[in-house]
């Protein structure tokens, strides 16, 4: 039997058959695998790119911190130094003084004892010199009468008293 | 001229001596079946030669192409899946880079031109596109059968038997119906429906366009005094050339329209 062009549904639906599971066969052995691999490796890369990302910003933030560490670090420097300059001078200005303080003690002290001293030796010596005199008037009266050794005695002894 | 290289050269004269003597004694049988005129009518309409298959019906030679075109296909694919695509590395070989281009390049056309829904489409066009590239290639491989009244016959493009063009046309206007019945429900139904004619364009283009290559083939072939050399450059390179074409003409047709129905709908 002639059909319009030799149209035949059978032999179309044939073909329909023939072409899904050709399509389907080719999507389950070719498309998919090799898709799926693809996505696999680019996923593989993409996470790889993240990590290096990822890795890249935390070296930029250490290396930021680290800047302001050093920064600051200075400043503490600067200021610790202030501090320690004046703590010195303070403690040198302390030490000024006690040393003075000392320097001023043993200068009065060797005074006094210097005057103490210089009134025992003017002591002494008065005590001497009254004895010496005495030795001397002894001496005379031993040689004199003694008439004349009372004057000199009384004198004496009126100005051992005065 | 050194005696090794007279002696090849006397031996390539000899043969194709003897392969145009061959040729010419034959040609007449050949020649006796049908006119020229009679042939290419059954190129077109497929009402002389017919195939049985599998003695329950005389069919088309182009569904036996089909049928052979898909086997052909499908046998390769298995074996590429199982020696070759467990084997693949991130780093590509040369096939691998075939491979891998051959899925991307279908992947991407149906990515940039179906933006919001491409999954079914990208199978699709891949499954189509093989089938009417290595359809219009196995026309070259002089593929012979022998038709119901006896006569051996060179099997065509199954694409250039109306029955698959018209097969493979509705098929893809079905693709897009169920895209935009399944992403914009009866709106996108509808949307693809207003475009009723594609069916009919897309299979009488094929159709055309595979037939064409096929009438001009044999006419070719036909006169014994135009079978040297010009086959070369009208059989393989016009099989190429509209092999590829036909390809890109189906695959964008189908996958721009199932992008248009696809496309979200803005909601009033």
């Amino acid at each position: 039997m002639r059909t319009l062009l030799n149209i035949d549904w059978q032999q179309i639906l044939l073909h329909l058959f023939n072409f899904l599971i050709l399509t389907l066969g080719l999507y389950l052995l070719l498309y998919k695998p090799v898709r799926d691999f693809m996505e696999k490796r680019e996923q593989y890369y993409h996470d790889l790119d993240q990590q290096a990302k990822e890795k890249n910003r935390y070296a930029e933030e250490l290396g930021l911190s680290y800047k302001e560490r050093l920064s600051s670090v200075d400043v503490e420097i600067e200021e610790k130094r202030t501090i320690a300059a004046q703590e010195s001078k303070q403690a040198a200005a302390l030490y000024l003084q006690s040393v003075e303080k000392r320097a001023t003690k043993i200068i009065s002290d060797a005074r006094k004892a210097a005057e103490k001293e210089r009134a025992q030796i003017l002591k002494d010596a008065q005590e001497d010199i009254v004895l010496m005199a005495i030795h001397a008037t002894e001496k005379l009266l031993a040689q004199s009468d003694s008439e004349s050794l009372d004057l000199f005695l009384d004198v004496a002894t009126k100005g051992a008293s005065k | 001229m050194n005696k090794k290289n007279r002696a090849v050269v006397i031996v390539w004269i000899l043969v194709i001596v003897a392969v145009l003597v061959g040729i010419i004694l034959t040609n007449k049988q050949q020649e006796k079946h049908e006119t020229v005129k009679e042939m290419m009518r059954d190129a077109v309409l497929h009402e002389a030669n017919h195939i049985s298959f599998l003695g329950i019906k005389d069919i088309n030679p182009g569904l036996v192409s089909a049928f052979v075109v898909t086997a052909g296909l499908l046998i390769v694919a298995v074996l590429i899946r199982i020696f070759f695509i467990p084997r693949l590395k991130r780093i590509p070989g040369k096939f691998q880079l075939f491979l891998e281009e051959l899925v991307s390049f279908f992947h991407k056309f149906a990515k940039t031109n179906s933006p919001h829904s491409n999954r079914l489409l990208g199978a699709y066009i891949f499954g189509a596109g093989m089938y009417i590239f290595w359809g219009t290639i196995f026309e070259l491989t002089g593929f012979q059968a022998i038709s119901t009244k006896g006569h051996a016959i060179t099997l065509p493009a199954p694409l250039s038997d109306i029955n698959g063009a018209i097969a493979l046309g509705s098929l893809s206007y079905l693709v897009i119906l169920s895209g935009g019945l399944l992403k914009n429900g009866i709106k996108g139904l509808g949307s693809a429906l207003k475009d009723f004619s594609m069916p009919v364009s897309m299979s009488f283009r094929l159709f055309g366009a595979l037939l064409s290559g096929v009438l001009v083939t044999e006419l070719v072939y036909y006169y014994i005094g135009l079978s040297f050399i010009l086959p070369i450059l009208v059989g393989v390179l016009f099989t190429l050339l509209h092999a590829v074409i036909q390809t890109y003409v189906l695959i964008t047709l189908t996958a721009s329209t199932y992008g248009e129905v696809t496309e979200p709908r803005e909601k009033k």
